[in-house]
């Protein structure tokens, strides 16, 4: 990153100190990529639930403490007396032969927990598995791998073993929703997946400092969950090629940062120090894409939903796709009433919101 | 009574401390722990609840954790989590054990054998790590053990549960009356050991299908081991018992004077 960009990262901070990124915080950069006041703020570090109550619309969501003890006590289970739950998981379904059940812990190292020392340990131990020397593990759990985004380091506290085998690693993630028969919830695995396909890249980056080819981490991460209704665990393989594609995408762009800073007046910051009427009308000045998306990753989601109240967009993907170029709820009123003549990229959509319209004029007549 | 004679103490130990007077501070420093202890071990009696009358409370009831986890770790002969430990205690043995209790056990007994060396027959410490000789996490041995044996490595965790299930097995054999909790136990094992609990299911086969799966990881896992307790004999006895930690020199003085 230049030495501007990084001025005017801290500049638009404030004095606040700098938030670390995480892998939720870095899978849900990827969930809407378009948005650039998420892309500037995460670039900036900002503390964005701080700076959601600041402007009034204090952030209403976090994780369940239910949810997170369902999680733990799940993959407390299946790693209990060494994996051996998910060894018997493995060998069933991969015919993972009898002598592959070593098993490092890298959590601690030593009794100690640095960073710095866990992830020089867990680099030594995978690259020692990667160049396929004899005895050299085939379950590494908790290895911490360190990732650069923005141009800073980031340490990613994970939650997942490095499971090696025939000379491939496949990040495996345990999760504790429930695979009914043999389907699960579309949005839950889509943010383990692309949790995963984070650490994959993180891992791939890892071994490639040290001359591994990419190919050494597999594309397919191993899922565990609850198989039904039980508390059975059952493995399944998913492919995060196209998130990979994606979370690279999203993560050069926040080194381009300087293109979306170039587009900013010069004194824009969203310190908190400053009045909160004057960090609202800086937050205007950066391009939004609200999603109802949003309201799952971003703190900042209710701000720009009041925002952008009155969009099509507010609606969701579907809505907005079928109503293309049509911005606007009261435009599209207007077409469906014909009191507004569409412009010709607006041909479509307002034949079909014409369509609608009479439709629901035949349905409830002068009733409504 | 004994709270009194606490706080005539720890005044005692202030004292002795600003005044600079270290030998007999420490002294009286191991007088107050033993009370402190006696006096935790009062609260617990007082604690343990007892509906049946005492003639017929079960032995197992009346031991302190330390003796019901001794017996446990026995039985199975291997490094064990405390989960496992307290089941294979309902199993086998009488008497409720509460894990809660299990959490502190390592650290007091840690701080015992700091103040009196070898004063009791057996410590329950942690097992090491096959790299650093470092205390390994959630594991629980016992100080008679050879070190060899106390050492964990990358195999050990599959050659422990394998030995255990052996044993659990071998002991639900010995049973008369096998209570469920037993079953429960051996099932657990049975389930995630390749060729247990295909055709006729019973405790001879189990120990069988897991013997069959040690021979595999056995050699290796003790060559590793043994390397690792060649090691610890330069270590101190604390370090041997209780793991050496790495880079924690400011710590380990810590502990040295708040212990």
């Amino acid at each position: 990153m230049s030495a501007p960009a990084e001025e005017a990262l801290d500049r638009i901070r404030g004095d606040a100190p700098a938030r670390n990124h995480n892998a939720r915080t870095i899978s849900a950069l990827t969930s809407n990529p378009g948005c650039n006041r998420r892309a500037i703020m995460d670039a900036a570090g900002i503390d964005k639930s701080r700076l959601a109550s600041y402007v009034g619309f204090p952030a209403q969501f976090g994780q369940s403490q239910f949810a997170i003890t369902r999680g733990n006590v799940f993959e407390a289970q299946v790693k209990a007396d060494g994996c051996a739950e998910l060894l018997t998981l493995l060998r069933e379904r991969l015919a993972l032969a009898l002598p592959e059940v070593s098993y490092d812990d890298l959590e601690l190292v030593g009794g100690n927990t640095s960073p710095e020392l866990r992830h020089a340990r867990t680099k030594t131990l995978l690259a020692r598995a990667a160049a396929g020397l004899d005895d050299a593990g085939t379950l590494f759990d908790h290895p911490l791998l360190r990732l650069s985004v923005g141009g800073r380091d980031v340490y990613l506290e994970p939650d997942l073993i490095a499971f090696q085998w025939k000379g491939q690693f496949h990040v495996i993630e345990i999760k504790s929703f429930p695979v009914i028969d043999g389907q699960a919830d579309g949005e839950k695995v889509a943010a383990a997946v692309i949790q995963s396909a984070v650490y994959v890249h993180a891992m791939r980056a890892l071994l490639a400092d040290q001359g591994f080819p990419s190919d050494v981490v597999a594309d397919n991460v191993v899922l565990v969950c609850p198989k039904d209704f039980s508390n059975r665990p059952t493995v399944t393989f998913v492919d995060v090629r196209k998130q990979l594609t994606v979370l690279r995408r999203q993560l050069s762009r926040l080194t381009r940062i300087d293109v979306l800073l170039s587009l900013l007046p010069p004194t824009l910051s969203l310190s908190v120090a400053r009045p909160a009427a004057a960090v609202v009308a800086d937050l205007r000045r950066i391009e939004a894409r609200y999603m109802p998306e949003c309201l799952d990753t971003c703190d900042l989601a209710r701000f720009c939903r009041d925002e952008s109240h009155g969009c099509t967009r507010v609606m969701g993907h579907t809505v907005s796709e079928d109503l293309g170029g049509v911005e606007t709820v009261e435009t599209a009123l207007g077409l469906a009433r014909g009191t507004l003549p569409p412009s010709p990229e607006q041909e479509d959509a307002a034949s079909l919101l014409r369509l609608a319209w009479s439709l629901r004029e035949e349905c409830f007549g002068g009733v409504a | 009574m004994l709270e009194r004679r606490i706080d005539e103490l720890r005044t005692a130990v202030r004292l002795a401390a600003v005044a600079g007077d270290r030998v007999n501070a420490r002294a009286l420093r191991a007088e107050l722990r033993r009370a402190e202890d006696a006096w935790e071990r009062a609260l617990t009696a007082l604690g343990e609840p007892s509906p049946m009358p005492p003639a017929l409370v079960a032995v197992g009831s009346l031991l302190p954790v330390r003796e019901q986890v001794h017996h446990a770790l026995t039985l199975l002969t291997v490094p064990a989590a405390p989960r496992l430990i307290v089941a294979v205690h309902e199993a086998f043995f009488s008497g409720e054990m509460v894990s809660a209790r299990l959490t502190s056990l390592r650290r007091d007994e840690e701080r015992s054998f700091r103040s009196a060396p070898y004063a009791r027959p057996y410590y329950l410490c942690p097992a090491l790590t096959a790299d650093m000789l470092a205390p390994a996490r959630g594991l629980l041995t016992v100080s008679t053990w050879s070190v060899a044996e106390r050492i964990v490595g990358p195999l050990s965790l599959r050659v422990h549960f394998l030995t255990a299930a052996i044993r659990v097995a071998d002991a639900v054999v010995r049973l008369d009356a096998p209570r469920p909790a037993t079953g429960h136990l051996l099932r657990r094992f049975a389930a995630n050991i390749p060729g247990a609990i295909d055709g006729a299911y019973t405790p001879m086969s189990v120990a069988k299908a897991a013997r069959a799966e040690l021979v595999v990881h056995e050699e290796a896992d003790r060559y590793a081991r043994d390397e690792a307790a060649r090691r610890a004999v330069r270590l101190t006895d604390v370090q041997r018992l209780f793991g050496a930690r790495l880079g924690l020199v400011g710590d380990e003085a810590g502990e040295e004077a708040t212990g």
